[in-house]
């Protein structure tokens, strides 16, 4: 069809009403606001290559949709991830097709049924075709507004040192100042709760979550805490960017994550954690752990244990006392492209899975490892317990 | 006056039109249409038949039906259960074959109604009245559709009455040697059948012919292209008219090859003047111009209407201006309105003029 620049307008709109109405009814059922931004970041960026379009194609076949559909799907999938829109990829995906399909019955079957003059028009579908704008964006608005309304408030903690243990028991983001600092721990028992900018001193948990989901802890450091720096229970969290320093102390884990196997999976990625039993430990869990630094811990690097399911990828594990990367228990581990460097045997221990092993897989433990790097340790791999290993 | 609509002639254009107006909620005994044939196909049936015409140059939406969905790829992909039809379509490489083509319409005049609302009379005369057009004594419309078709054969100088020469839109078989004059679709399709005859053709043309899949460039079927048509000023729509009107035909293996094997072979050759061929075929298309159609020539004379050129001047809507209002409309279908539309002899043409005449009549009928 040879589209003019408003047609082109007015057909990419229609089509994108349903999906934006899907969008709000997905957000609702899902409790998240990525299929709303999506649909949203769909439409604006049709929109901007339909002015691109209407100067570069003149006339455009029918065989043409499916190239011009991958490229805005590779522009949308881009910006979704520059501007954090938390779709699950295949999820976004699906939701892209169906769209697209959508879109293709509308312009080849619905619109000229409906409009008999569609495609002399030049997709242009008159006085419906701002109607169908208007209810376009009045769902975006509201989807908008909603959004703004139910913002969690923002708590902004000042430079210098705040008394906890602070409680957070309702949705909002905590977002500290270089040289913020909460002595005596942050636990978080709500939904939706961010921690950002915050050093957090002391206390039995640095931070400690419990039962709560889509918690972000982004730039958090933890000092001195008794047993664990980051304690999760029952929760989903993403933690980014931390930094926590457990030396000197004989128990606890830098992170601890537990029983959150049937919740969406937590992340930890690129954290500095030091000392220690274990710097990153997943039991019941459904995780996954990359791009960690670890170092110095008294028990083991990274722990994967009791039926997880998780993935352990690009982390640096270093000078760490028996054991680097441990998957245990049954667990389902995907190890690869790690650093696992000077693992020390354990001489106090008479235990042979700790005579310094870079990756150890135990009792019935399913890991595929591949592409890690096990250095300046006395032994690179063991299978212990009917557990195995499976090299890709 | 029981019927607010009338279609004069009953062609192609004038079936697209009333299948539009149907879809747009008009009864049978709303309409009344006076043609030559109940067949809306008879006269396209001949010359189709005449040249041995396979395949429709037009695509999947080149159908009768109002909507452009489902069109004649659609239709044939259900029928032969194989999505082949479909993906050519969104290629452009889709051409209905001409049984396809007619057996829509016979199924599409039947389910509209058609036989309910033609009348079989020759229509010489439509003059405007009060409240709207008198058509040749068979009564009074406010709202009427001119779709009276080509208006005869056109024939090289000279040869009308040469007993060699044939028209290629006539029925006829081919001679040993034949020369065939022009270059477009026609001309093109003649050549491949005087080949597959046996006979040795001669191609009688004095330019070479554009290739192009449809008859106009695409973006000249919708509103992109059209609007910078109806920007012309009158000299240059004439210019751009007879640029556009000159003979094309499609690129393809599917023309070239056997042309080019005959080439090879010494039984095609190209010449710029006749020289004695047992046979002549014209295929040098339809005369041009409202002035050869009678009732086009007497409207235009009566109620002295704008032309430029071989053109009654229309709006962008395909109406007459100074003989539409909000009481009346009187609109042109077909060839007599590429003023309008330039590719309006096509089916896609035929509809352009249609549906923005249903618009008008829906105006009046809703005010």
């Amino acid at each position: 069809m040879a589209y003019t620049l408003r047609g082109r307008i007015e057909s990419r709109i229609a089509a994108a009403l349903a999906p934006l109405v899907a969008g709000c009814i997905l957000a609702l059922v899902l409790q998240a606001w990525w299929p709303v931004e999506l649909a949203g970041l769909m439409l604006g960026v049709g929109l901007l290559f339909d002015a691109a379009y209407h100067r570069l194609v003149p006339y455009q076949p029918g065989w043409a949709a499916l190239p011009l559909g991958l490229l805005e799907l590779g522009a949308i999938m881009g910006l979704a991830r520059v501007l954090d829109v938390g779709a699950p990829l295949w999820a976004a995906l699906a939701f892209y097709a169906g769209s697209w399909l959508l879109a293709q019955t509308l312009g080849h079957a619905v619109f000229p049924l409906a409009r008999l003059s569609y495609g002399e028009d030049g997709g242009e579908l008159g006085r419906a075709g701002g109607g169908l704008a208007a209810g376009a964006l009045a769902v975006l608005a509201a989807a908008g507004g909603i959004a703004w309304a139910t913002q969690p408030p923002v708590v902004h903690l000042a430079a210098g040192v705040h008394e906890g243990p602070l409680v957070l028991d309702h949705s909002q983001e905590l977002v500290g100042v270089p040289g913020t600092v909460v002595r005596g721990g942050i636990v978080v028992t709500a939904d939706d709760v961010t921690i950002r900018d915050v050093t957090v001193i002391g206390g039995e948990h640095g931070i400690q979550v419990e039962s709560a989901e889509r918690v972000l802890l982004e730039r958090v450091s933890v000092l001195d805490a008794t047993l664990d720096g980051i304690n999760v229970r029952r929760s989903q969290v993403t933690i980014r960017d931390c930094s926590i320093s457990m030396l000197g102390r004989e128990f606890g884990q830098g992170i601890d994550i537990s029983f959150t196997a049937d919740l969406e999976p937590s992340v930890i990625e690129n954290c500095q954690l030091a000392g220690g039993q274990e710097g990153i430990f997943l039991g019941s869990v459904h995780a996954m752990a990359r791009d960690n630094h670890v170092r110095a811990t008294t028990l083991r690097g990274i722990t994967v244990t009791e039926m997880s399911t998780a993935s352990v990828e690009e982390n640096t594990v270093e000078d760490s006392l028996g054991i680097g990367i441990y998957c245990s228990d049954y667990s389902m581990c995907d190890i690869s492209e790690n650093s696992v460097t000077g693992i020390r045997p354990d001489h106090e221990s008479s235990d042979s899975m700790r005579e310094g092993y870079g990756i150890v897989s135990h009792y019935w433990a399913h890991a595929e490892v591949a592409d890690n790097e096990v250095s300046r340790s006395p032994h690179v791999w063991g299978e212990f317990s009917d557990a195995y290993i499976i090299f890709e | 006056m029981s019927r607010p609509c009338a279609i004069v002639g009953s062609g192609l254009a004038g079936f697209c039109a009333y299948a539009t107006l149907r879809k747009g909620g008009l009864e049978p005994a709303e309409i009344a249409v006076f043609g030559t044939d109940p067949d809306p196909a008879a006269v396209w049936r001949v010359r189709s038949a005449a040249i041995r015409q396979q395949r429709m140059r037009s695509e999947s939406d080149g159908h009768c039906a109002p909507s452009s969905f489902p069109g004649l790829a659609v239709r044939a992909a259900l029928r032969r259960r194989s999505p082949a039809p479909l993906l050519r379509s969104v290629c452009d490489r889709y051409h209905p074959t001409v049984g396809e083509f007619l057996e829509h319409v016979d199924e599409l005049r039947a389910a509209t109604g058609w036989e309910e609302s033609v009348q079989v009379v020759r229509v010489n005369r439509v003059r405007a009245v009060d409240g709207g057009f008198e058509v040749g004594g068979h009564g009074t419309f406010p709202h009427v559709l001119l779709a009276t078709g080509h208006p005869g054969l056109a024939w090289p100088e000279g040869l009308a009455a040469d007993p060699r020469a044939v028209h290629a839109y006539e029925p006829h078989d081919f001679a040993e040697t034949v020369e065939i004059v022009g270059a477009g679709m026609a001309a093109a399709t003649e050549w491949l059948n005087a080949l597959a005859a046996g006979a040795s053709v001669v191609s009688v043309r004095r330019r070479e012919p554009e290739r192009r899949p449809l008859n106009l460039p695409r973006e000249l079927f919708s509103r992109r292209g059209l609007a910078g048509f109806h920007r012309l000023a009158t000299a240059e729509r004439i210019e751009f008219l007879r640029r556009f009107g000159a003979p094309s035909y499609p690129a393809g293996r599917e023309w070239d090859e056997p042309v080019e094997q005959a080439r090879h072979r010494g039984r095609f050759r190209v010449a710029a003047e006749l020289n004695g061929a047992p046979q002549v075929v014209c295929a040098t298309g339809f005369k041009r111009g409202f002035r050869h159609d009678p009732l086009l020539a007497r409207l235009v004379a009566e109620h002295g209407l704008e032309v430029a050129g071989d053109w009654i001047v229309l709006t962008a809507d395909s109406t007459v201006e100074s003989l539409t209002d909000r009481e009346r409309t009187l609109a042109l279908a077909g060839v007599p309105a590429q003023w309008a539309f330039p590719a309006a002899d096509t089916l896609v043409g035929a509809k352009y003029a249609a549906r923005r005449f249903l618009r008008r009549v829906n105006a009046w009928r809703t005010r």
